[in-house]
């Protein structure tokens, strides 16, 4: 529901984006020429039509000695024409749904593996709500445009050139007359061309305005309920509907006064032509026939031309559509795989920062000449209060980003020299958020990898003592996690985060502990798997609780983005520094947050 | 009950346009005016052709017959134009009033009904199911009306003015077409229907996989998410195209139909032409009659199936409607009283409507006038549950939650909850200005009693720290507000309404420790004539209670003073371990 976002006008930029999703169209060039024959044919089908009654009249009708035999040739011809033209109408509607949908497919799949392929920095920046509008509804909307609008425009188009060619053939002179009517259509479209789409545009804002303070009213209608504001929100709910109401008339009566003033046009044309033809029959310089064929014609004149306009609004909103999505294909992801990378399929898992130092935008510095080497194998905490670097140091050894100085190794190779897939299948990340995915149970813990077996899987279950868990489930590893994992509970999500690292098998581990409150045996369930977890892993703990760390190999300290200090727990304490205070202050078992850090202040 | 809503949902159809019955009266009269003014073209073009046939055309006829094609096409449009518009305008009305019917049965509807009904699908009666019904009214007015006068008028035109078996012969053909409509229409629904089900279904693994792109590239599992999504897209394909072999079927059908009423017309007419049974005019003025009904047939197949799919949206709506309000005022309530804020609760039992299982059991608790109450206890042991059925969010059975000695069932539900200030978990505000938001529960604050609750909430120095200070936006449009900053502004908007009662669920949660002394010491300052109670999971928040609540499994597991239930050496104390251990130095 992002239409806020439309009422940026398209402009010349909107049509460009969508010629450039052309490329997406043109393994297709075959189809689309096919479709244009079938046109053709559909619509000379069509303009025959006229034609066959004309010479019915002429030639065997209205003449002294009338045919019976020329009428039913021309009615069984006429038969035949008409079943052309539904033939090629079926299948060219066909071959051209066929063909946008799958331009269609094609877009959306590149756009999604474009946007996931892009750095962390653009998620930052984008909401997960409009990249899913452009994935879901800005495609349909584009879809649109190959499907509605370039039909109308060729098949349309081609009727109204082929109606005009019709009518020179049969009279020039009446036929140039009949040309007047072109630049009155043109001059009253462009007038009702702005107002149609301010209109067009207003209402959709409106709309979107209402679809927004419903969503957050109905969300929040127990806050309302309580402070018991019903009346000033209905108050507000009935500014925003009445303000759209408004906006829907005035819309649909443009468009009502637009299409009422071509129909009137259509008709005064038809009364022309009877009034010009008429003389011209007068006087004998055309048969009685071919002024019925141009009556006919001149009322076909008027289809095209409607339809046409009908898909304005059509070629409006995918402009607007194709704007937002090159807006997305338009960003290069940030991080690019080296041009010829190394590929390994395991590693000791030594890490090592080089003087790191890192923003998150240019000027800003978030990290400072970050230095240290973490031996293979080992574990090691890290701590400082929020905003002091943690989570920087982990995205950045991801390379969810890019540091702006130093270098940062794993066994003594750059990370940028791997490819991301490559890097990222020896790095594994436990989040504090656990993401579930609506799938089965086992799915989830495989990642949907169907190379990893269910002898795995489980084996990777039991490691962490999640197996007792999920065989407590209805359907066991076949349990549908519904609705993001609702169905769990917060321990269990944990555990199954476990497994699915257990299952995936990376050697450097980064785990971000969860600062939830659990209740006490969960709590020992999860650090149980946690540990079970680190076995045999390089691994790197963001960690919230210090008796999470107290056995740590070394644990490194921060402070606004700099190491104050490294150590074991115990050489810690005796140097009395920071993490000593932090240990007085907090103990063992508090939540180590901005709380600690403002202790620390005091 | 079932049965009752099957003929209901016309009923508000018929209802709005009852009242609407002279606008319709007028829109109609101007439609079928128009179509009147309309047959009159073929006619005209038949008499012209007749006279040209004959050689009787003179310039002053043919004048004549072009000027009134003229007034003809102009009258025509002007009056169906009118009589479209105004259908239109009465039929968005419509809209407008179902969207504020909706909106006002939903703020008297329960947080139970909330809890079963998704937001989205909320959203799409209001939006998708209005429209429908929009649609088929105005647009069904203008068709039906047009079609039906329209083929009226042009078969008695044929019937009087031509042939009248002409006319039967030559429209078998074109009879067919509604009943087309109708068969193919649900067909086509159908599928659209599989179509919208299996966009969404992309939608949805978009939406869930992007919001954990942080896992799916740290587990390298870009390719695999994206066959993924190439699986839902291939389906829509796949379901994309067979609903348009169905609608293309459907599309040829029409015209194929009307071609072979005029291949008919063709050559009968031509046939009875030669014959001399009927004039070269008529002939002419036939076929053009010809054309202008295939359109109307068509449309009443088009309107039948916009009406049975408005049926449909017409019946979810009546259903939402309908809904009585599971917690609404008693009959017979107690005059608007000051009320104190003496709380008893005595609740034996409360189950959410539906489950299987109670959520809360045999608690029993006196809390007086201006006493503080500390509710603790892990995630889902009832705490949230308990203080909603004070201000009946959650309704317990009449007579377990009494307020000043009467059950809250026989006040009235504006006199209790004007009572309580509440602060809910997640400090949901609105995407308006803070100001807005702090003023929320009052109509008539004054600048200083906002600036004094902002402070009392420890929120002040935030919102000063923003550029536009009380008047920023927040939400989307605006500033993103922390978890924290809108705990706190939560809690200024509960702090200036001046309730009797207070109730804070879990509302310090995402607020520092050093915040949270310095809202806890303003409580402690303002709570003095207030009842409050407090949920929380750190003890901090409770340890100043009169009497703390430890629930486990939705019931009491122990009660006491803070001192009392350290002493207990139990639960309450365990947890005070875990939380506080070492961090009692200062």
């Amino acid at each position: 529901m992002s239409e806020t976002t439309a009422t940026k006008k398209p402009s010349k930029a909107g049509m460009k984006n969508l010629f450039r999703l052309l490329p997406f169209a043109r393994s297709y060039t075959m189809h689309f020429i096919g479709v244009i024959v079938l046109v053709l044919l559909y619509n000379s089908a069509s303009v025959l039509q006229p034609f066959l009654v004309k010479v019915a009249i002429d030639s065997d009708i209205a003449v002294r000695h009338p045919h019976y035999s020329g009428l039913w040739m021309i009615s069984m011809f006429y038969v035949g024409v008409v079943l052309l033209g539904v033939i090629t109408n079926f299948s060219q509607i066909i071959l051209l749904q066929y063909i946008g949908q799958n331009i269609i497919r094609k877009i959306r799949i590149q756009l999604f593996s474009h946007i996931e392929a892009q750095s962390m920095a653009f998620f930052d920046k984008n909401a997960v709500g409009r990249l899913v509008t452009n994935v879901s509804s800005d495609t349909e909307t584009v879809s649109q445009f190959f499907t509605q609008f370039f039909l109308s425009l060729i098949r349309d188009g081609l009727s109204i050139v082929m109606i005009i060619f019709a009518m020179f053939e049969l009279n020039v002179r009446i036929a140039s007359y009949a040309m007047v009517i072109l630049p009155i259509i043109f001059i009253i479209s462009i007038f009702f061309r702005q107002k149609l789409r301010d209109a067009y545009q207003t209402t959709r804002t409106r709309l979107s305005a209402i679809v927004s303070f419903l969503a957050e009213n109905l969300a929040g209608m127990r806050i309302i309920q309580i402070f018991h504001q019903e009346k000033r929100q209905a108050n507000r709910f009935e500014r925003l509907n009445k303000s759209h109401n408004q906006a829907n008339v005035k819309e649909y009566g443009t468009s009502v006064m637009f299409n009422r003033v071509l129909e009137m046009l259509g008709n005064l044309a038809v009364s022309a032509i009877v009034w010009i033809g008429g003389i011209a029959v007068m006087h004998h310089s055309i048969p009685f026939g071919t002024l019925y064929a141009f009556i006919t014609y001149i009322r076909q004149f008027f289809q095209p031309i409607n339809a046409v306009t009908q898909q304005w609004n059509t070629l409006q909103s995918s402009m607007v559509a194709a704007d937002r999505i090159g807006g997305v294909f338009a960003q290069i992801p940030a991080i690019q795989d080296a041009q010829s990378p190394i590929t390994l399929d395991t590693v000791a898992g030594e890490v090592a920062f080089k003087k790191v130092t890192f923003g998150y935008q240019p000027g800003q510095t978030v990290l400072r000449d970050v230095d240290f080497v973490i031996k293979p194998g080992s574990f090691v905490g890290f701590v400082g209060a929020t905003g002091a670097g943690k989570s920087s140091i982990m995205s950045l050894l991801m390379r969810f980003y890019e540091p702006q100085e130093g270098e940062i190794l794993l066994d003594g190779q750059a990370i940028t020299r791997f490819t991301q897939a490559n890097l990222h299948r020896m790095i594994g990340l436990v989040q504090q958020e656990v993401h579930l995915f609506s799938g089965t149970v086992i799915d989830n813990i495989r990642m949907f990898r169907e190379e990893i077996s269910e002898e795995t899987v489980k084996k990777a279950a039991k490691t962490v003592g999640a197996h007792e868990v999920i065989k407590k489930l209805p359907q066991g590893y076949q349990t549908m996690l519904q609705g993001k994992g609702a169905n769990l509970s917060m321990g269990e999500r944990q555990l199954i985060a476990f497994a699915r690292i257990v299952a995936l098998d990376p050697r450097v581990l980064i785990l971000d502990e969860a600062t939830a409150n659990l209740d006490s045996q969960t709590e020992r369930l999860v650090q149980t798997g946690l540990q079970a977890v680190a076995k045999n892993r390089t691994t790197l703990v963001i960690a919230h609780r210090l008796s999470t760390i107290v056995h740590a190999d070394q644990i490194i300290v921060l402070d606004h983005g700099q190491i104050v200090e490294r150590g074991t727990h115990a050489t810690l304490l005796t140097l009395g520094g920071f993490y000593a205070k932090l240990h007085e202050h907090a103990g063992t078992e508090l939540l180590l947050d901005d709380d600690a850090k403002e202790e620390l202040k005091v | 009950m079932k049965n009752q809503n099957k003929d209901q949902p016309m009923q508000l159809l018929w209802q709005f346009m009852w009242e609407k019955r002279w606008n319709y009266t007028l829109s109609v009269i101007a439609i079928i005016l128009s179509e009147i003014v309309y047959v009159q073209f073929p006619n005209l073009l038949g008499e012209f052709t007749n006279t040209l046939q004959a050689g009787r055309l003179t310039s002053g006829k043919l004048a004549y017959y072009a000027i009134a094609l003229m007034t003809v096409g102009v009258l025509q449009v002007a009056l169906y134009g009118f009589g479209q518009y105004r259908n239109g305008e009465t039929g968005r009305l419509f809209e407008y009033q179902l969207r504020k019917r909706l909106f006002g049965k939903w703020e008297t509807l329960t947080t139970a009904y909330f809890r079963k009904k998704s937001v989205g699908d909320l959203l799409n009666h209001a939006m998708t199911d209005v429209q429908a019904v929009r649609e088929a009214l105005s647009g069904g007015m203008n068709i039906f009306t047009n079609a039906i006068f329209l083929l009226l008028t042009t078969l008695y035109m044929t019937f009087t003015t031509i042939s009248i078996s002409l006319t039967l012969l030559s429209i078998i053909p074109i009879l067919f077409i509604p009943f087309f409509v109708v068969w193919f229409g649900p067909r086509i629904r159908q599928a659209s229907k599989q179509v919208q089900e299996a966009l969404s279904d992309m939608a949805e693994f978009t939406e869930e996989s992007l919001t954990a792109i942080r896992l799916i590239k740290a587990t390298a599992n870009e390719t695999i998410d994206t066959n993924r999504f190439s699986r839902r897209v291939d389906t829509i394909v796949h379901r994309q195209l067979s609903m348009i072999s169905r609608s293309a079927l459907f599309q040829s059908f029409i015209p194929l139909m009307g071609s072979l009423s005029f291949a008919i017309a063709l050559s009968y007419g031509g046939y009875l032409t030669i014959h001399g049974n009927i004039k070269l005019g008529s002939f002419v003025a036939f076929t053009l009659y010809l054309a202008m009904i295939i359109t109307p047939l068509q449309q009443i197949g088009f309107v039948i199936i916009n009406f049975q799919r408005a049926s449909a949206s017409l019946q979810r709506l009546q259903t939402l409607l309908t809904v009585v309000p599971e917690i609404d005022d008693p009959i017979d309530p107690i005059p608007t009283q000051t009320i104190r804020g003496e709380i008893v609760v005595a609740l034996d039992e409360y189950r959410y409507p539906d489950a299987a299982k109670a959520t809360l059991h045999d608690i029993h608790f006196t809390l007086s006038v201006g006493k503080t109450l500390g509710i603790v206890g892990r995630t889902g042991s009832g705490k949230t549950t308990l203080v909603n059925l004070l201000p009946r969010i959650f309704d317990a059975k009449a007579g377990s939650v009494m307020i000043d000695g009467h059950p809250i069932h026989q006040y009235r539900l504006q006199d209790l909850r004007e009572a309580i200030a509440y602060v809910p978990q997640d400090g949901f505000l609105f995407s308006t200005t803070i100001k807005e938001n702090i003023e929320f529960g009052r109509d008539h604050a004054t600048e200083e009693e906002i600036v004094q609750a902002a402070q009392d909430a420890a929120m002040y120095d935030d919102i000063m720290a923003f550029q536009e200070g009380f008047a920023t936006q927040i939400g989307e449009r605006g500033v993103s507000l922390s978890g924290g900053q809108k705990q706190r502004t939560a809690i200024a908007r509960a702090l200036l309404k001046e309730a009797p009662i207070l109730i804070m669920d879990d509302s310090l949660s995402a607020v520092d420790m050093n915040t949270e002394k310095k809202i806890l010491a303003a409580l402690t300052r303002l709570r003095k004539n207030r009842t409050t109670m407090i949920v929380a999971h750190r003890l901090s928040a409770v340890r100043d209670a009169d009497w703390i609540l430890v629930l486990e499994n939705g019931t009491i597991l122990e009660q006491g003073t803070h001192e009392q239930l350290l002493a207990l050496n139990k639960e309450y104390k365990k947890i005070y371990d875990l939380q506080e251990a070492g961090s009692d130095l200062a």
